[in-house]
Formats: C-alpha cells, sequence, structure tokens
C-alpha cells in the first residue's frame, strides 16, 4: 500500500489514478498490538498468532486465523481456502525474511502525509466498515489527506473484492472511466417485448427442456423475442433450433470444460467442481452485465444459472427486469466420505441461499422446480436448518418435469425404421456427451460375452460419443461400437434395455418411454447419487447400478433380468413445459 | 377545443424548485432575464433554443441538476422576461452566444458545461469554438445545423416567404400562414416535436410558451444571421475542443437524426440515439435524458481531475 504511494506520488507520468482498498497507512493513530511479534509468547490464542515464533512453529496455522479475520463475511469458506492455500505456497521463513514487525514499516504518519501531498492523479479509498484487520477510520484518514473520495462498505471485511467483486469491479471501471458508454436506449414505449434466457451448460438436459418451454412461451405471447446467453454445447442445440444467441455469449469463460477437467475416472465430485468454478461463475455474471446494462429485457430466465442467481441475490439492485429462477433439485449434500468438512460446507452454501431467499424474496419473481413436490429428496439442508421437502414447497411452484420432447408413439414401427430384426433384443450402452464415460463403456463391453451367453438374442450398440475414440474402446466379437449415432433418442426411444450413468435427461427420458435401465451414478457427484436416485425410485424407473461393485458378471446378469421387461413406471407428465410456460408468461 | 383555447390564461404553475438568484444582463440596450440555481459544482449552462420557448423548456432539467451541481438559464431574445428587440441583427447568433458568456460572467462562472436543444446548438457551437477555456463539455440535444437536406415533406414546402396555396402541414412553416393565424401554427410544430403518443401536457406547455411571444419577432429570429451554410457549420465544429454528448431521437420529425449523428463525428463526440424519442426528448424521456447529462457532466469532472 505504501509502495504505491510512492510509486503515485515519484512517478506522476506512469500512473494515471490510483485506487486504494482498505490501506493500511498509518495515517490515523493505530492501537498497540496486543502482543509482541518478537517475544516468545506464553499464549497461541487469536492476535498472540500474530508472532515471529509461532509462525515458525504454525505456519498453516496462522495463515488459517489471518485468513478468516480478513473475510468477516458469513459463508466465506472459498475465500479462505483460497487465500489459505496461496499463503501455503510461500514459508515463514520467507515472509520474515522480508519483514521487520507491524511497527517498524518505513512509512509513518509524517512521511505518509507528506507522500500524499505530492500526489495529484485521481485517488478513490474503498474500506470495509467490518474490517478487522485495518480501521476503516485509516482509510477514511487517508482520503483526508489525498482529498479523495472514500466509499465505504458497510459489512465488509479487509477483502472486499474478493467477497463483493460484482460491486468491486463495477466501481473499479467507474473510475477508470471504462463505462461502456450508452450508444442506444429505448424509449419504454418503443421497446419490443424481450426475455434474456441464461441456460446452464452443464449437460444438454438444461438446454431441451429450456428450448421446449421457449416453444410453450411464444405460445402464450406472440410478440416475445428471445435471446440466449449460453455456451456450447448448449448453443449447438439453441443453433440447431434456429434460437438466436446473444453474441456476448461468446465472452461467457467455459464452464463445461472445468467440469470436465474436474472429472476422473467414474468419478465426479460435483459440489467441489462447482465451488472450484467461482472464478468462472462471477466473469459470467459480469458479462450477463453487460449484455443486461446495454440492452433492455422485460425478463431474465435462469435454468440452473447459478451465477445470476447468486450474485443477483449478493447485489439485489443489479435486478432491472422480471427474474424467473429454474432448477430440478435443491439442496448441497455432502457425500458420505466427505466428512465432517463437507457437511459444514454444504450446510453453509445452503443457509446462504436459504438466507438470500429471506432477505430479499423480490429478487425471484418465480421460483419454478422442474419435477413434483414428492421428487424433492427427504433430507434437511443441515444442521438447525429446515427439511428441504418443506423449504422448498414453500418457496416454489412445480411445473411437473419437463421432457422437451413427445414420448414415441409407435415403438414397433420405429423399430423396423431403426432396422432393428425381428426377435432381437436391442441394448444401447451411452454415456452421451460426457468424456467422463469411458471407464464405464469398458466394464460394459467386457460384460459383454457373459451378457450374450444369457440372452442369446442379445444385439448391443455402445455409442462413444464425441469426448471418446471408439478405437480406445476393445471390440468384442458381435459387439457394435459407434463413434456416433444420428438421432439416439429415438434408439432409446426403440430399444430393449439402455445402459447410462445416473444423469436426469436421460434417465428421465427412458422414464419418459417407458423402457428398462440401468444406471451408474457417478462417484462423488451428489446430485446424481442423491436427487436423481430419489427422483427415479418414486418413478419405479430403471435399475441403479453401483460402479464400485458391478463386476462385468453382475452387469450380465442385470442385463439379462432388465432386458425387454414389462415395466410399471408412475406414467411421467408431458405438460411440464406448458406448466413452466404459463407461470413465466403471468410476469410479461 | 384547440390546445391554445384550453391553456386560456393560466398563471404560470407551480415550480419544483425557484431560483436562488436572478437578474438581466444588458448589452447594447437589450436586456436579458438570467437565473441561477443551486451551489454546486459545477455549473451546468442551459442555454435558450429558438425564441420560440424560453427556459421554462428546461424545468425537468433544472430542480434535479440544481441539488448536485450549479444550473444556469436564462431566457432568449424575443420571448419570456427578456428584450425583443425589432431588428433581425439582434437575433443573430453570435448574440445568443455573447448573452451566455455575459451570463457567466454576471454570475462569476468560469467555466460551465453548456446543454443545448435544437437551434441552440449553433449558439453552443460558437461558443464552444470561440471560448474553449468557458466551456467544459457540450450536450446537444436534437441540433438544428446546417448539415444537409430536412425530412422531405418539410423540404417540399419550404418557401418561407413566399404565399403557398395550401395550409397543410409544414406550408405552415411560412411567414404569412404565421401572420394569419400564429397559434395553428404552434399546435402544428408542437404536434411534429412531440411525436410520441401521449404527449399532450408537453404539447400545452410549449404551445403556452409560444404564445408568450409574437409571429412578429418570430419572424426576425428566422431571418437573423447565424450557421447558415454547411461549409461554416463545418469550420465551426472542426474548432471544437471539449467533450461532446449528442442525444437524437431517431424519430425526430424536426431534424433528421443524421444530422445528429454527423456533428458526433464532426466533434470526436459520444452520440447516443434515443429510439422512439422525437425532437425534445427532455421533456418527454426526462429522467433519462437527466441521467445521461448528469453522467456526461461527471465523466468532465474526471477528466478534469
Amino acid at each position: 500500500m505504501g509502495e504505491s504511494l510512492v510509486l503515485a506520488a515519484e512517478h506522476p507520468e506512469r500512473v494515471a489514478g490510483l485506487v486504494l482498498i482498505a490501506p493500511p497507512v498509518p495515517v490515523a493513530g493505530r492501537e498497540e498490538p496486543p502482543y509482541s511479534f518478537d517475544d516468545v509468547l506464553d499464549t497461541e490464542e487469536g492476535w498472540a498468532k500474530e508472532n515471529r515464533h509461532y509462525w515458525l512453529r504454525d505456519w498453516p496455522g496462522y495463515l488459517e486465523h489471518f485468513f478468516s479475520e480478513c473475510f468477516t463475511e458469513p459463508h466465506s469458506t472459498k475465500p479462505i481456502e483460497d487465500a489459505v492455500g496461496w499463503g501455503l505456497e510461500t514459508d515463514a521463513e520467507t515472509i520474515l525474511a522480508g519483514f521487520r514487525g507491524w511497527d517498524t514499516k518505513e512509512l509513518d504518519a509524517e512521511a505518509t502525509v507528506a507522500l500524499s501531498a505530492r500526489i495529484r492523479c485521481p485517488v478513490l479509498v474503498i474500506h470495509g466498515t467490518e474490517d478487522a484487520l485495518v480501521e476503516p477510520e485509516r482509510g477514511i484518514a487517508l482520503a483526508r489527506e489525498l482529498d479523495a473520495p472514500v466509499t465505504l462498505l458497510e459489512g465488509s471485511g479487509h477483502g472486499p473484492h474478493v467477497r463483493d467483486p460484482v460491486r468491486v469491479n463495477l466501481m473499479l471501471r467507474d473510475f477508470a472511466g471504462l463505462s461502456p458508454e450508452p450508444r442506444k436506449w429505448t424509449r419504454a414505449k418503443s421497446r419490443r417485448k424481450r426475455a434474456l434466457y441464461v441456460s446452464s451448460p452443464i449437460g444438454l438436459g438444461h438446454a431441451q427442456r429450456d428450448v421446449a418451454i421457449a416453444m410453450e412461451l411464444r405460445k402464450l405471447v406472440p410478440d416475445l423475442e428471445i435471446d440466449w446467453l449460453a455456451q456450447h454445447p448448449v448453443t449447438a442445440v439453441l443453433e440447431a433450433e434456429g434460437e438466436r444467441v446473444h453474441p456476448l455469449s461468446a465472452e461467457l469463460a467455459n464452464e463445461s470444460g472445468h467440469i470436465e477437467s474436474e472429472s476422473a475416472e467414474h468419478d465426479l465430485h460435483c459440489f467441489q467442481a462447482w465451488r472450484r468454478m467461482d472464478e468462472i461463475l462471477l466473469a459470467n455474471f459480469m458479462v450477463f452485465h453487460d449484455v443486461v446494462s446495454e440492452e433492455h429485457y422485460d425478463l431474465w430466465i435462469g435454468d440452473e444459472a447459478w451465477e445470476l442467481d447468486y450474485y443477483l441475490h449478493e447485489n439485489p439492485e443489479e435486478k432491472r427486469a422480471a427474474y424467473v429462477w429454474l432448477t430440478d433439485f435443491v439442496g448441497w449434500l455432502p457425500m458420505p466420505d466427505g466428512g465432517e468438512r463437507e457437511a459444514f460446507l454444504t450446510a453453509d452454501y445452503n443457509a446462504e441461499m436459504i438466507e438470500h431467499i429471506a432477505r430479499f424474496p423480490r429478487v425471484r419473481d418465480r421460483a419454478l422446480f422442474v419435477g413434483n413436490p414428492e421428487d424433492v429428496v427427504p433430507d434437511s439442508f443441515g444442521p438447525e436448518l429446515p427439511a428441504i421437502r418443506d423449504w422448498t414447497e414453500q418457496h416454489y411452484d412445480f411445473a411437473g418435469y419437463v421432457t422437451g420432447f413427445e414420448p414415441v408413439a409407435d415403438r414397433e414401427r420405429l423399430r423396423v425404421e431403426l432396422g432393428y430384426a425381428p426377435g432381437e433384443l436391442v441394448c444401447i450402452v451411452t454415456v452421451g456427451g460426457s468424456g467422463v464415460g469411458a471407464d464405464l463403456l469398458r466394464r460394459v463391453i467386457a460384460a459383454f460375452p457373459e451378457a450374450r451367453e444369457l440372452v442369446p438374442e442379445l444385439r448391443m450398440i455402445v455409442v462413444a460419443g464425441p469426448r471418446i475414440d471408439p478405437a480406445s474402446l476393445s471390440a468384442e466379437d458381435g459387439l457394435e461400437v459407434r463413434a456416433y449415432v444420428h438421432n439416439l433418442y429415438r434408439h432409446l426411444g426403440a430399444c430393449d434395455l439402455a445402459v447410462v450413468q445416473g444423469g436426469l435427461t436421460t434417465a428421465m427420458e427412458l422414464a419418459a418411454n417407458r423402457r428398462p435401465f440401468l444406471y451408474f451414478p457417478l462417484r462423488h457427484h451428489f446430485e446424481q447419487n442423491f436427487h436423481v436416485l430419489h427422483r427415479l425410485e418414486r418413478y419405479g424407473a430403471g435399475r441403479a447400478m453401483d460402479f464400485e461393485t458391478a463386476t462385468p458378471t453382475v452387469i450380465a446378469r442385470a442385463i439379462a433380468e432388465e432386458i425387454g421387461r414389462e415395466v410399471d413406471y408412475l406414467p411421467v407428465e408431458t405438460d411440464g413445459a406448458a406448466k413452466a410456460a404459463a407461470r413465466i408468461a403471468e410476469l410479461l | 377545443m384547440t390546445t391554445a383555447e384550453a391553456l386560456g390564461t393560466r398563471p404560470e404553475q407551480t415550480r419544483a424548485r425557484y431560483p436562488d438568484e436572478e437578474g438581466y444582463v444588458e448589452r447594447d440596450g437589450v436586456r436579458v432575464f438570467w437565473e441561477r440555481y443551486g451551489e454546486g459544482e459545477p455549473t451546468i449552462l442551459f442555454l435558450p433554443t429558438w425564441s420560440i420557448v424560453h427556459s421554462r423548456i428546461w424545468k425537468l432539467q433544472i430542480p434535479y441538476f440544481a441539488r448536485h451541481f450549479q444550473a444556469l438559464a436564462f431566457d432568449p431574445r424575443g420571448n419570456g422576461r427578456s428584450d425583443r428587440p425589432a431588428d433581425a441583427e439582434s437575433y443573430a447568433e453570435h448574440e445568443f452566444a455573447a448573452d451566455a458568456l455575459a451570463v457567466l460572467d454576471a454570475t462569476g462562472t468560469e467555466r460551465a458545461a453548456i446543454v443545448s436543444l435544437s437551434l441552440g446548438a449553433q449558439r453552443a457551437l460558437l461558443l464552444a469554438a470561440e471560448h474553449p477555456e468557458r466551456v467544459a463539455g457540450a450536450v446537444f440535444i436534437g441540433p438544428s445545423l446546417s448539415l444537409g437536406d430536412l425530412h422531405s415533406d418539410r423540404e417540399a414546402v419550404l418557401a418561407f416567404d413566399q404565399e403557398l396555396a395550401t395550409n397543410e402541414g409544414w406550408a405552415k412553416y411560412n411567414r404569412h400562414y404565421w401572420l394569419r393565424d400564429y397559434t395553428g401554427f404552434l399546435e402544428f410544430f408542437f404536434s411534429q416535436c412531440f411525436t410520441e403518443p401521449h404527449a399532450t401536457k408537453q404539447i400545452e406547455d410549449a404551445v403556452g410558451w409560444g404564445l408568450e411571444t409574437s409571429p412578429q419577432t418570430l419572424i426576425l429570429t428566422e431571418t437573423a444571421p447565424g450557421l447558415r451554410t454547411r461549409e461554416e457549420t463545418l469550420a465551426v465544429c472542426g474548432r471544437v475542443r471539449c467533450p461532446v454528448l449528442v442525444l437524437h431521437g431517431d424519430e425526430d420529425a424536426i431534424r433528421p437524426h443524421a444530422h445528429g449523428a454527423e456533428l458526433a463525428e464532426l466533434t470526436g463526440g459520444t452520440l447516443v440515439t434515443l429510439e422512439g424519442s422525437g425532437h425534445i426528448p427532455l421533456a418527454r424521456d426526462p429522467v433519462k435524458v437527466n441521467l445521461l447529462i448528469r453522467e456526461f457532466v461527471e465523466s468532465l469532472e474526471r477528466r478534469a481531475a
């Protein structure tokens, strides 16, 4: 902080402006630190950790203490984890080498005042009122010396650019004079009716159901124009449907690539993968903010658009259109092997969400659950938090399931069309577009010879999908391995058995078409292991398989038992898209 | 009942804010009435437009900017509480620019951001080009400049001095018609200014202000010297160095949007197109116009810092 003052004072030609966030410059008197930095202390409590000997003894302990004091805002687990991680990339010895104690910094109050008087560039001071490290009075006093405005962030701690990035980014942008210049403004009465649909790119299921809802919405509001803010692979579906993808979509940071990078062998810890996406989510919210700052929309629809929902609740003044939130699950749930820490984290995220909704009920004009009340898991949000089902019934409308397609009407005819021979039993094995599925495909291929013995009429078609090289899959005699199958959903509607992962969309497609199927939830994927499983059990659809214990023999037997079976699933509703659209149309 | 009849002779409606100071400047025997509102920094000078209206045209801007900055406005020669000299020379554009300087001097204002509407653009350009030290930045709304053809329905009957065989439409923009039926002209003209639906109050206000002057005075303004040619206009634009913001409605029926766009280009300014707006958005869409002006003025402050 002192360094930036020196830079601005001594190199005015290089410094166009100066923003100081929580500056620890000694203008206003600082209270004496409660403990000596250099002496050996007889306690390690609290700020006694700010001590040379403690640092050398327990550097991680010091980091945890220090950063928990930096981020005094509730629900700051991720910023604290990040900062501790970065702190561990150095060590106490290195920091001590450049450190001569807090009170022996080169810049004292007098020097700071002298330096401040020489600064000519525009200055902005930002300071949190709850800053536990540097009292806001010090930022205020420095601003006075610099004759600069100070913006106090009420309730913020020492790192507001991390904990309230939207607000701080907008302030920095305005200070730098980078606000996008308005080129055009349309009178309210001259505006066409427009909606911005933000569709989550994680899994293709959202794209299908969102297009179905958009089509129903247009029936109810014929003059509605819909723009989509979306990325691959959702955009592939949208372009095929002739939908308008907003050009700024190209600026979105890649979410599906991140999710794939977090995956391992039939394993995706989707809660942690989502937490580790915080930077991408904020970047994408700022893209959204740019879009809606320059164009008028009557309505924003976010289908599991986490960045939109989270940051609107964190920055409710940025809401300037009606807003609809859609999801097919409610509640982060810990995986058992995550232990206490994961249980604490999921509860903390749930608590933050519950507080958001309670404090700012006006942010979501509609919250639509894609499903029925019985599809909500019977679990709790966490200790001392409500039951998920009760809370969800109070805070959501239920659209029923949205398939996005019509179930197969004449299966026999479709089988002929797809070239299925009479009497053969067709088993489709697919992992969709995911690159995480090669291990499951190999496991099922290994089961093929045994399955063939049990079911002589078996024809197995393995679909590698766009991200798995079919040549990497061993070819068994009589087995068909294909890179790509056109209109795969029609095969899933016509087959005698499907073997799939635990994703909601594919499983519900099979349930709607009343096909028997085996599904393998990804390890550590709480949504597939709890939420989807609960819903499929309610419909009585499919047989859940455990990747850990499913040997080729187990799989072969399951295939033999399930293939061609008449199913007794609960029927899947077909009016979900229309019901969702009707609730949304009320806002237009 | 016509708008003018509906107006009758009602007293001025209650203002949201009254001036903190008012006075006259006098040059060559012509007295010009000014008002100052607020004490803040910087100063925004709302220039008069064509003398068909007076400084009340800025009534939706002044109370807002007076709270944040200092607002100055003055009545044009020929309307409001300013004199109505009887010769065309007195209504020359450079006289209006000189009045503006006199008002700045009288109020002890070194430098101001200037905001102009329509014909006010000409005096604003003269001020910015010839007195750069007094003008921090300039906002032009629906600028009226000699930059090219007007709308075709207007060009078709562009014969101010001729007796025309018709009174229809823009044929009313005619000396002889003005003298015959001045209120008829005002009602027509302001209906063209406010092409937005539901603008009855704005039209009533403007017709009322128009009735405070006379067709004879307006005829003098029509024949007074100004930036009459494209060449003169380009030359003055080329000398403007301050930041410029142009607001222009794309449904402006008085002055083509293309002229505003060209002004922005010529002065290196920013154009904001107001979709669906007519000639006087400051009255019909005051919130947006106020916010755009404020944002512009604040950007001048930052530049100055």
